[in-house]
């Protein structure tokens, strides 16, 4: 009878245990997944990816600046962690290589030649006569013959943050490419029209290093984009310094002063926006920096954890790759281990 | 405790399940060793071999194989070689293939024109791509396209401007015998420059981090008078894939310790060592490489008289081809502390000439003007012919000459002329065999094969074709392909250096200037219309105005005018109201 009585006790209390221990499980399966899948709705989408995109379009030696304007901004990205895979980087020409050059395979953007910024491990997506403006939008919304291979596509998704460098000679809503075309400013606006409709991107932001640079995207009208230029319409853009002993000017002052604002930062940093535009000295420039923020939604001067400028984050990016899984495992491993001590002990 | 026992089994033995459950899923992520099979059997060898060259250059050529062995799986694990080639041998169904970058122009009179390197690696300036395929004739056309497509990608470089037919030509039997499957095309004005040289280097093994890759200074490598890196897969269902990599670059070493001598002219030729050159150390192999040497070739008898060999950890010595020595050195000896240096010092000065190719051949235009002109190709004997040919009197070679011209450029193939020391020939006596594919405007290039026997003892022959020239609406000046010509040596093509092998050369890029248009002649249109309609519509105005009145102007001495106008030559005034 003493068995009899406490026979029903152990059973319900161990079924208790084991439907308790079940729920326990099954909500930590379905939480599991859920850090590596993104939403589907682009409002509430999380950031996962950073890309850039950065296009250098002029031609000849004595633009040798613009080249090293954009492998600056490629280091720089490099350096705060996009790697090679989620940059397309487009040069119309080539400056490292040239007959003219005296430095072969370097390419400086200070006349100290401190820093070689074409590197050991450079690669470039599209080079030489491939960068053409119908290139260039077929880069941006997506639109490739089926024989352009992966590392030539732009493959965001709702989640990416796309920082999109452009830099050359411009003008009035326009940018020249290779000196036979122009790409204008409607078009520009309606490419990123164009993407935002299909969701290739959560935040975008322009930076264009030419002349009357604010022209450019004067006809956006698509949120969550940001853009900033470096001089305003009838200001024209220079050039830092010139180099005596490759004989070319090597860097524009716009790219300078965003780059010695970038140098001070690394991966970790949080740095917002704000303190960017405020680093630009329109004496030093020599022109009006202007930025546009009427089409992007979240306050600049936010420093959150995950900073402003979200694509200088690296750690959610890494969550999103193939990482993910082992660390979601070994978490659910822990759980169970923890779960089988804390089940034993409480019984 | 006992009570225990019973409450705690049934969710203890739930969970355990659980955890063995979850360590299984564990397992496939950390355990990818590659042992499950196709692994095995893959293997890379990487060589470097350094030569002086007679004009105070150093020749410094870097090898890289690997090879997979066949399997019958299409999905496949590899160990050493690199999944992206494998993935595009099996995707195309290429069964050869080669692609070359190129810059510079491998001087053949100072640098050899008949030995393995140079007839291997002196590849024409830009990129050059040619594959073979095995795959039915009306398959092939698209799948080279999406080749093109998938190597630009691959190499950072622009080889998808090879995909339209315009670009690439398929010759029949001038490059390589084939039946119909084998697809040319070159593109001399592209740039080569380091972001080529990262995805190569990233297919191998140990990349550009250990091994004889870590030499690989870019600044070094791009300053040299030329450097090519070359890239070829073999593909068969009996031996897998092989896949060849070679870097040859011709540098200038900096010495400053060649002095002249007072007695002599010569100068003393630069000594050098891989430090000096590279400015890198070789402090190890690559661990998974089967064999890593580096080989020094010297002239035969070049040692203790000229020559002191700095590092003399030399293992071997093997002859070469042509009279010359190999010394080879194993890089597993080698590490931090004690980095291998290979090098020369010379100790007399001395001039010497590598080995010719019978023939030098050169390409230059004719004629002048802006319609039409003339293409002539001239091989001069470089008087080699003792080691060659046996006996003068009754030999002939065979050369075989391919030539694409792009269909801009018409080239009349029935103008065909072929000169010996300056005499013309019939050309039935010359030509054994020959095959043109005229273009097509628009679609395709101009192809000419032909094969040549040639009286040994010729000292030169021209070749000459007339072309006319299309008024083509781009300005720039547009470059053509260019030929090669092969000398058979009666024997087929092998690797090794120390045995028989085809000699193969390239002429220079030819440049073609075109008639761009008369950017003037519309301000001339509009000047003379526009000079035209004011004389006809002014004068048609006047007379409509009010007429022109004819006046008889007399001429009074008393009321002379001081005018200084005449005015009986005003011979109109015009009407006053």
């Amino acid at each position: 009878m003493a068995i009899d009585r406490r026979r029903p006790k152990p059973s319900r209390r161990s079924h208790f245990v084991i439907r308790e221990t079940l729920l326990l499980l099954f909500l930590l399966l379905i939480c599991a997944p859920s850090p590596s899948s993104s939403s589907s709705s682009s409002s509430s989408s999380m950031h996962n990816n950073n890309w850039a995109v950065l296009v250098c379009t002029s031609r000849f030696w004595f633009n040798y600046r613009h080249m090293a304007n954009t492998l600056s901004l490629y280091r720089t990205v490099k350096r705060l962690g996009i790697p090679d895979e989620r940059i397309i980087l487009m040069l119309a020409d080539d400056m490292a290589c040239n007959a003219r050059n005296t430095y072969p395979a370097q390419v400086f953007n200070n006349e100290n030649h401190q820093l070689n910024l074409y590197g050991d491990n450079v690669e470039v997506d599209y080079r030489g006569y491939e960068v053409t403006v119908e290139n260039f939008l077929r880069v941006l919304t997506g639109r490739h013959d089926s024989a352009v291979p992966r590392s030539k596509r732009l493959l965001s998704d709702e989640g990416s943050h796309i920082l999109l460098y452009m830099t050359g000679h411009g003008g009035d809503e326009f940018l020249k490419f290779q000196d036979s075309e122009e790409l204008q400013s409607h078009d520009l606006a309606d490419v990123v029209k164009q993407m935002k409709e299909k969701n290739r991107f959560k935040e975008l932001l322009i930076m264009v290093d030419t002349c009357q640079a604010a022209t450019l995207f004067s006809q956006l009208n698509s949120p969550g984009v940001l853009a900033i230029g470096s001089s305003m319409k009838g200001e024209n853009s220079y050039s830092h310094h010139l180099d005596s002993d490759i004989g070319v000017s090597v860097v524009d002052r716009f790219t300078f002063y965003t780059l010695t604002f970038f140098e001070k930062l690394n991966m970790y940093s949080n740095a917002s926006l704000n303190s960017l535009f405020a680093s630009y000295n329109p004496t030093l420039l020599m022109s009006t920096a202007y930025y546009r923020t009427d089409l992007y939604e979240r306050p600049l001067n936010e420093d959150r954890s995950c900073s402003s400028y979200e694509w200088l984050k690296v750690l959610q990016d890494r969550l999103a790759d193939e990482k993910s899984d082992t660390i979601v495992m070994y978490g659910l491993g822990t759980m169970i281990l923890l779960l089988t001590v804390s089940t034993w002990l409480s019984t | 405790m006992a009570s225990l026992r019973p409450l705690s089994r049934g969710p203890f033995l739930l969970l355990l399940i659980f955890f063995v459950f979850s360590l299984s899923l564990l397992r496939p992520i950390q355990g990818n060793g590659g042992s499950d099979g196709g692994g095995g059997g893959e293997e890379f060898s990487e060589e470097l071999l350094l030569k002086p060259l007679p004009d105070r250059k150093v020749l410094a050529h870097f090898h890289f194989r690997s090879a997979a062995p066949p399997s019958a799986a299409n999905g496949r694990h590899h160990h050493l070689f690199p999944k992206a080639i494998a993935q595009l041998v099996q995707k195309f169904q290429i069964r050869e293939l080669e692609l070359s970058f190129t810059q510079g122009r491998w001087n053949y009179e100072r640098w050899g024109g008949s030995d393995p390197i140079s007839t291997r690696n002196a590849k024409p300036p830009g990129v050059e791509l040619w594959a073979l395929f095995d795959l039915p004739t009306e398959e092939i056309d698209p799948t080279w396209k999406n080749l093109t497509h998938a190597l630009s990608g691959l190499f950072c470089a622009s080889i998808n401007f090879l995909e339209s037919p315009t670009a690439y030509s398929s010759p029949y039997w001038g490059f390589l015998s084939n039946n119909g499957n084998l697809r040319y095309g070159a593109l001399p004005r592209e740039a080569v420059c380091t972001e080529n040289l990262t995805p190569w280097l990233k297919i191998l093994p140990c990349r550009d981090k250990a091994g004889i890759a870590s030499l690989l200074y870019r600044p070094s490598i791009y300053k040299g008078y030329y450097h090519s890196q070359r890239l070829r897969l073999l593909s068969s269902e009996s031996k897998g894939i092989i896949l060849e990599q070679t870097l040859t670059v011709v540098l200038q070493p900096n010495s400053y310790t060649s002095s002249l001598l007072s007695s002599s002219d010569a100068q003393l030729q630069p000594s050098w060592s891989l430090s000096q050159l590279f400015k890198k150390e070789m402090t190890g192999k690559c661990v998974l490489a089967k064999s890593s040497k580096i080989f020094l070739e010297l002239e035969r008898g070049l040692l203790e008289k000229i020559v002191e060999i700095r590092d003399d950890s030399w293992i071997g010595k093997f002859d070469g081809q042509v009279g010359s020595s190999l010394y080879e050195y194993k890089v597993d000896n080698s590490n931090e502390n004690k980095p291998l240096d290979v090098g020369i010092t010379w100790k007399l000065p001395l001039v010497w000439s590598s080995v010719h190719a019978p023939f030098q051949a050169s390409r230059f235009l004719m004629g002048s003007g802006n319609e039409r002109g003339s293409i002539a190709i001239s091989l001069q004997s470089t008087q080699t012919h003792d080691q060659y040919f046996g006996d003068l009197n009754d030999c002939t070679v065979p050369v075989i000459v391919l030539q694409v011209v792009p269909w801009y450029v018409k080239v009349y193939y029935h103008t065909l002329q072929i000169s010996i020391d300056g005499k013309p020939q019939t050309l039935s006596d010359v030509i054994e065999k020959i095959q043109v594919t005229p273009s097509e405007d628009k679609l395709l290039p101009g192809t000419l094969e032909i094969m040549l026997r040639f009286p040994c003892s010729m000292l030169s022959a021209t070749l000459s074709l007339d072309f006319d020239k299309d008024s083509y609406t781009l300005t720039n000046i547009l470059q053509m392909s260019y030929p090669d010509y092969d000398v058979s040596d009666d024997s087929s093509l092998l690797h090794n250096l120390q045995e028989k092998y085809l000699v193969r050369s390239y002429t220079e890029v030819l440049l073609v200037p075109l008639t761009t248009p008369d950017f003037s002649m519309p301000y001339n249109v509009i000047t003379f219309t526009c000079t035209v309609l004011a004389l006809y519509f002014g004068s048609l105005l006047n007379v409509l105005r009010g007429g022109l009145v004819r006046r008889e102007i007399i001429s009074q001495k008393d009321s002379a005018r001081p005018g200084l106008v005449p005015l009986y030559f005003l011979g109109y005034l015009p009407a006053k109201e």
